[in-house]
């Protein structure tokens, strides 16, 4: 696969951001080439985590460290960082309670009130696992590209329990995808 | 210079390396792995060596052995290949990463992650490339100076969020 994909909440993102700012940008997951590409003509200071490759991040029996604690492993960055733009992409679907309200925590110390995120949820829980990276063509379009391996642990949740659990963001608007899917426009909470 | 082992700070340079008698035997430029703009005046870090301290000189390097400390090359290409592996922090005019990095890579130029390259650590450059399948962790600090084509991230049209609702909305506000 190897696909674009129009969006209507991407503008969103970049609304609040001026003219001559250096971007402060999370990007939670694999990094296309797309994305570098769009980013390397602007100012700014791309943050680049691929949790995908940690999954699944469920407690298991045997664990010795907590969610909170894992996840407090995986996500940190240095003080006094604050992102404009968070790309959860749809990690969001791979996470159980633990783990969502968990990287809210992580992420709550460099969330500025102007921060916005994007994500891809589910409307329909039965909506099927979609294998794909994510990456971002321009301001009106994604770019989808299959993943060589399965990633483990696909378990959406409602729209219900992650407005509950996205303690830290609040969903500004949303869109109806294909198969059930969910384009997320999420605000910080303030 | 190219002990094994010796946990010591040492600056060499490509010259240095080849007038030395004692020096591990290593490829020449035009035995290494094809690898883009290695040039006639490149040094190569031979599979076999292992390097700790500070590699500074005059030329493009090609790492293709094992470096732990710093590269310090600011007007000159490093590339690590496929076989390298850097615990170090990198700087140069380009870098080329197709083996792997631990440690912070300032590209005076340009940097480029290739397909087989993965870097752990934080990037400062005007350009980065990834190619697809890279496997990077860390940050990317990107200047890259006056880009008239685009001057800003933000879409100044008319359709703004706050002006037309997408077709499919289904929460707003």
């Amino acid at each position: 696969m190897n696909e674009r994909q129009s969006s209507q909440l991407l503008p969103g993102l970049f609304e609040s951001i001026a003219e001559d700012q250096c971007v402060t940008v999370l990007h939670l997951g694999p990094v296309l080439p797309e994305t570098m590409e769009y980013f390397s003509g602007f100012r700014c200071k791309l943050h680049v985590n691929d949790l995908f490759a940690e999954l699944p991040l469920g407690f298991q029996p045997g664990d010795e460290l907590t969610v909170q604690e894992r996840m407090s492993n995986l996500v940190s960055f240095p003080e006094g960082t604050r992102f404009d733009v968070c790309f959860f992409w749809d990690l969001l679907n791979y996470l159980d309670q633990d783990g969502i309200i968990a990287l809210m925590e992580c992420l709550r110390p460099y969330l500025a009130p102007t921060t916005m995120a994007h994500a891809f949820v589910v409307h329909n829980l039965r909506s099927p696992q979609r294998d794909c990276r994510f990456g971002i063509v321009s301001t009106s379009e994604i770019a989808l590209r299959s993943r060589k391996h399965k990633v483990p642990g696909y378990a959406p949740q409602s729209q219900g329990k992650l407005k509950e659990w996205l303690d830290g963001f609040a969903v500004k608007r949303s869109v109806l995808l294909a198969e059930s899917r969910l384009e997320l426009l999420l605000e910080a909470r303030t | 210079m190219f002990e094994r082992n010796k946990n010591k700070q040492t600056a060499v340079t490509a010259e240095q390396q080849g007038s030395r008698p004692d020096t591990p035997p290593t490829k020449t430029a035009s035995q290494a792995s094809p690898s883009p703009a290695i040039n006639r005046s490149t040094a190569m870090i031979g599979p076999s060596i292992e390097i700790k301290g500070t590699v500074t000189g005059d030329e493009d390097l090609v790492i293709q052995g094992k470096v732990e400390g710093s590269v310090e090359l600011s007007a000159h290409q490093v590339t690590v290949g496929e076989s390298g592996k850097v615990n170090a922090d990198i700087t140069a005019r380009t870098v080329r990463v197709d083996g792997e990095v631990a440690g912070d890579i300032r590209g005076n130029e340009k940097v480029v992650i290739s397909k087989s390259g993965n870097v752990r650590g934080n990037i400062v450059a005007p350009r980065v490339t990834l190619e697809d399948g890279a496997i990077f962790k860390g940050s990317i600090d990107m200047d890259p100076g006056e880009v008239p084509a685009k001057v800003s991230l933000a879409p100044k049209t008319s359709t703004s969020l706050s002006e037309k609702a997408p077709e499919l909305d289904l929460k707003s506000g």
